[in-house]
């Protein structure tokens, strides 16, 4: 009842006064009803768009991706795993060459190792023989040397011993001195 | 020399008027066109985006944010299993990301979240999910008892426990969620109505000028604060969501 009255009065005082009285201010924390409804609907369309339209696209795109990174590194996988056989099968081939090479060379070098020795036992035999026939030649020589030196000597040793011992010595008695002279200085 | 520092009210720093509707349940202000911005800009990136094998330009924006609530989000939080959520747990982070980035946008300066309509919302849609997930995989029985009668507690206790853990699963949770977007938001967006009241000011009283430089510094460094603060939010937000449907999942 007092109440009733104060207000009363407040009011007939003055319309601004009486106002303050009966309003009462919004609390600025608090939701208000239309934000509250903008919210709201803003949120479901978001809700609405992103699982039915905008978000199953970007996902697709991003799992064809991941499927194309995996099948292509399955791919490359696959093609340096061959590639490594490959690799493996040029290097028993570059073996295999390697291995018949070093055969080719020995047989070569074996072939042409019994070459040699038998081109320098041909000249060893060319040269003994040519040696021989030039002893033999020389050896002839000198005995034709010999046969014509060994009066001339005979002569002179025995005129030297005729004139030393101041006697004569006969020529034919000296030759077989002369020739036994001869003979053993050979 | 203060005199001309007059600090706005709170309801001048957070509250808009109506550009139609005024006085009407769809009353459209600046927080509703915010709302109705953080759907055209995500949508208009996504539908932007090319979908090619070699992403450039905004395809790598949009897919970068998918792969993050996707793997940073949903698969850390959840699990594979979880991934049926993302749809979900994604629009929780770009509606909660745009909202706030507003903060620091020119012209509108304001984010949605520093008002508790939109957090509210947010935190209503996070506890019926949670709830909803919970009991369609334990069923409501199994749902409640694991949620009200935590294992390895003594019978006794539960006269004790059960009332706590109902007030924890049941209200502090939405309530957390949304009150720690809320108050983020409305602390960040005074610090920076703050600093740009100080500037002004200091750049009309002569005598202090000298710290106007300060002050500025202080106003674009706390912009790019809140840059982050925005991101931050949004990530926690929708991480805290895909924790609570996990732990709604399975009886712990």
């Amino acid at each position: 009842m007092l109440a009733q009255t104060l207000m009363l009065r407040l009011a007939e005082e003055g319309g601004e006064l009486g106002d303050h009285v009966v309003e009462e201010a919004a609390n600025p924390i608090l939701p208000t009803v239309p934000e509250l409804f903008w919210g709201a609907i803003a949120f479901a369309t978001l809700f609405a768009l992103v699982k039915f339209v905008l978000l199953p696209p970007v996902q697709k795109t991003m799992q064809d991706r991941a499927n194309l990174v995996r099948s292509d590194l399955d791919a490359a996988d696959a093609a340096r795993s061959q590639a490594g056989s490959a690799a493996s099968d040029v290097s028993d081939q570059l073996a295999d060459v390697r291995a018949e090479a070093t055969q080719i060379i020995d047989a070569a070098r074996a072939e042409a190792e019994a070459d040699r020795a038998r081109i320098i036992g041909a000249a060893e035999d060319e040269i003994a023989a040519a040696r021989s026939e030039a002893e033999a030649e020389i050896a002839g020589a000198r005995e034709a040397a010999m046969a014509g030196v060994g009066p001339s000597v005979a002569g002179l040793a025995a005129d030297a011993a005729s004139r030393v011992m101041n006697r004569t010595v006969d020529v034919s008695a000296a030759q077989p001195v002369v020739d036994r002279f001869l003979n053993s200085s050979n | 020399m203060f005199a001309a520092l007059e600090f706005p009210s709170i309801e001048n720093l957070v509250e808009w008027p109506a550009f139609f509707g005024d006085g009407t349940f769809y009353a459209f202000n600046k927080i509703a066109l915010i709302s109705m911005l953080a759907v055209i800009i995500p949508t208009a990136l996504f539908l932007l985006a090319k979908k090619e094998m070699v992403p450039r330009g905004v395809q790598n924006i949009v897919e970068g944010t998918v792969e993050f609530v996707e793997k940073q989000v949903v698969l850390s939080a959840i699990g594979p299993e979880g991934l049926k959520y993302t749809p979900l747990i994604l629009t929780i982070f770009l509606f909660v990301f745009f909202g706030n980035i507003f903060e620091v946008i020119p012209t509108f300066q304001m984010p949605a979240n520093a008002r508790m309509a939109n957090p509210l919302i947010l935190a209503v849609v996070a506890w019926v999910s949670f709830v909803t997930i919970g009991i369609k995989s334990q069923g409501f029985a199994g749902f409640m008892k694991s949620s009200l009668f935590p294992p390895g507690v003594p019978k006794a206790l539960y006269i004790l426990v059960t009332p706590i853990e109902f007030l924890s699963t049941f209200l502090l949770r939405p309530f957390g969620l949304a009150v720690r977007l809320f108050a983020n938001m409305l602390a960040g967006h005074i610090l920076l109505v703050t600093f740009g009241v100080l500037c002004i000011t200091l750049a009309t009283a002569s005598p202090l000028a000298a710290i106007l430089p300060f002050s500025y510094a202080m106003l674009v460094g706390l912009t790019g604060f809140e840059v982050m603060v925005s991101l931050i939010q949004a990530f926690v937000f929708s991480l805290l969501t895909a924790v609570y449907i996990q732990l709604s999942l399975h009886a712990h």
